[in-house]
């Protein structure tokens, strides 16, 4: 297992995807982090409230934790699923299961690859939304806000719920071998279709199945005590990002030990 | 050193897709110390029958085993079965030695054995350079260097001389020799009989799923040969040769005559007594290639 652990972490590193990943992910958690810290305190108008302002918790941990999931959490998603559907893409899941025909014990290593190097994402995002954020926190005249409440348990559920949704990537990919395919329905799904969803459900009073959605879940994970809908408690939101990811995972893997590769 | 080798078992062996019989009850076995052609038409059931041998196909019916086990029970499967097939690819964003430390890493073998395998099949200039940039020709000694990565006893090549130039081709044959000479047991597939008639000893034959042969390359070129003959009086020679049940039964492209029923000696002998001007006498040189054909005719469409 550890073998196959380190040949699916060198799978990883030896391609240049997850650079431009790794940046891409990077560039859009430091956007986000220097836009919440500007909007921070705003009047927005329409007689809509005041948004929080820098000197609250709940502003902070926008500029942090907050922002890096949501400049995250896409690209980790892409990460994991073409780690997966690569190999029928570019073929070499012939010699991947060449080497181990234990077709399972290849899913499983690249599962906790993939999380790990969802973690490596998510830790250096926080560093670039430390300086971002806190760099644009400190010219609009507050401090950097870092003994916030909540905010270091946030940051590690931040980057826990990254790792989740690169595992979700790979359930996915072993669902839905075309690379293109499986990313267009993700990205579909997470951007358009989840947020239609839980915007027309909540409109109809159903909370109780909005939580359930996997962003809803992921929001939960992470922002427990905000009150814009009605979340499930945070440990639940992670236990059901994750069941999502190992549901799909444990399908692929029980399809691709019978399917035939050629 | 010799090996101890193993040998590869086909039992009964069927794969259908769908309602599409693409190996039909084949049963052969390959012996470890010599090279096996494994040999038939495009679409004769080679390349699925090499799948389904290592796992990657699950068999309809019937089995096929190294050494008595199947490929997915192996303790320690790419140091036991080297592979190299021919859709086989590579991730074209990777390098020459990127790709062989994935499968090192992930079958427990040293790192340090890439570099040592893409010298051994002179990729060492390009170890680092990514495969999308590779001739067909390098991504076929790219295969090969992943299937001796694990130092293998039985190595299973589908098509390995496609897209090889000549020096390419000569240089796999004496490598794939060598590699027999070792006690390895080498099944080589092609559909070009031409390519691996001087490396293979033993052959099996494949046409449409099933097995048409097994055996020595000498037991194909069995029968008699024909002998060519150039000559400007072709009607005198064909009543000279008549006389001495010298029968001519055509001609080849260049337009010799295609002679049956003796040897070069009876010919020419009987040439010189008719008095016929002869440009030029040899024997065919084999029959191996129409015997393939005639053993595989009606397989392409």
């Amino acid at each position: 297992m550890t073998s196959l652990l380190r040949a699916e972490l060198r799978k990883i590193t030896s391609t240049r995807l997850w650079w431009g990943l790794l940046l891409g992910a990077l560039a859009f958690s430091a956007i986000q982090s220097v836009a919440n810290a500007v909007v921070a305190g705003m009047d927005p108008g329409g007689g809509q409230g005041t948004m929080p302002g820098l000197e609250t918790a709940e502003a902070v941990r926008s500029v942090y934790p907050m922002a890096m999931f949501s400049g995250t959490y896409i690209f980790a998603l892409v990460l994991g699923i073409t780690g997966m559907t690569g190999e029928y893409r570019y073929q070499t899941i012939t010699s991947t299961f060449l080497v181990s025909p234990h077709r399972s014990r290849v899913v499983v290593a690249k599962i906790l690859a993939h999380a790990v190097t969802g973690v490596v994402y998510a830790v250096l995002g926080l560093l670039v939304v430390l300086v971002a954020g806190g760099t644009t926190m400190a010219i609009r005249g507050y401090g950097l806000g870092l003994d916030a409440d909540r905010l270091w348990v946030t940051m590690g559920l931040a980057v826990l719920a990254v790792a989740i949704w690169t595992v979700l990537g790979i359930g996915i990919g072993t669902l839905i071998r075309s690379q293109i395919a499986a990313i267009v329905i993700a990205i579909l799904i997470t951007f358009l279709i989840e947020p239609l969803l839980t915007f027309a459900l909540a409109a109809a009073d159903m909370d109780w199945l909005v939580k359930w959605l996997p962003s809803n879940a992921s929001s939960a994970l992470m922002a427990p005590g905000d009150v814009m809908l009605d979340y499930l408690e945070w440990w639940a939101g992670g236990v059901v990002l994750l069941a999502y990811g190992l549901v799909l995972a444990g399908l692929g893997v029980v399809l691709s030990v019978r399917r035939d590769v050629s | 050193m010799l090996r101890e080798g193993r040998q590869v078992d086909v039992v009964g062996l069927t794969k259908m897709f769908g309602a599409l019989k693409a190996v039909d009850d084949l049963t052969f076995s390959v012996r470890p110390g010599v090279v096996t052609g494994f040999l038939g038409p495009n679409g004769s059931g080679k390349t699925t029958t090499l799948r389904c041998l290592l796992g990657l196909l699950r068999p309809t019916a019937g089995t096929a085993t190294i050494g008595g086990v199947p490929y997915s029970r192996l303790d320690d499967p790419i140091g036991t079965v080297g592979a190299a097939l021919e859709a086989s690819s590579f991730h074209p964003g990777r390098s020459a030695r990127a790709h062989l430390e994935v499968m090192a890493l992930g079958a427990g073998i040293d790192t340090a054995r890439a570099p040592q395998m893409l010298a051994q099949v002179g990729l060492s200039e390009v170890a680092d350079k990514r495969v999308g940039g590779f001739s067909l020709g390098m991504r076929q000694r790219l295969a090969l260097a992943s299937a001796l990565l694990g130092d293998p006893e039985v190595l299973v090549l589908d098509e390995p001389a496609n897209g090889l130039d000549p020096a390419g081709i000569a240089w796999l044959r004496q490598f794939l020799r060598a590699l027999a000479a070792e006690g390895r047991t080498v099944l080589v597939s092609s559909h070009v009989l031409s390519e691996v008639q001087q490396t293979v000893d033993e052959v099996v034959v494949l046409s449409r799923g099933r097995l048409v042969r097994q055996g020595t390359l000498a037991d194909l070129d069995s029968g008699p040969r024909e002998v060519l003959v150039r000559t400007p009086e072709p009607e005198k020679l064909r009543d000279v040769l008549a006389l001495r049940d010298l029968t001519v039964v055509g001609a080849d492209d260049s337009g010799r005559l295609r002679v049956t029923g003796g040897s070069t000696q009876d010919v020419g002998h009987a040439a010189f007594e008719g008095g016929v001007e002869l440009h030029e006498l040899v024997a065919e040189p084999s029959r191996l290639e129409r015997a393939f054909l005639e053993l595989t005719e009606g397989d392409e469409t």
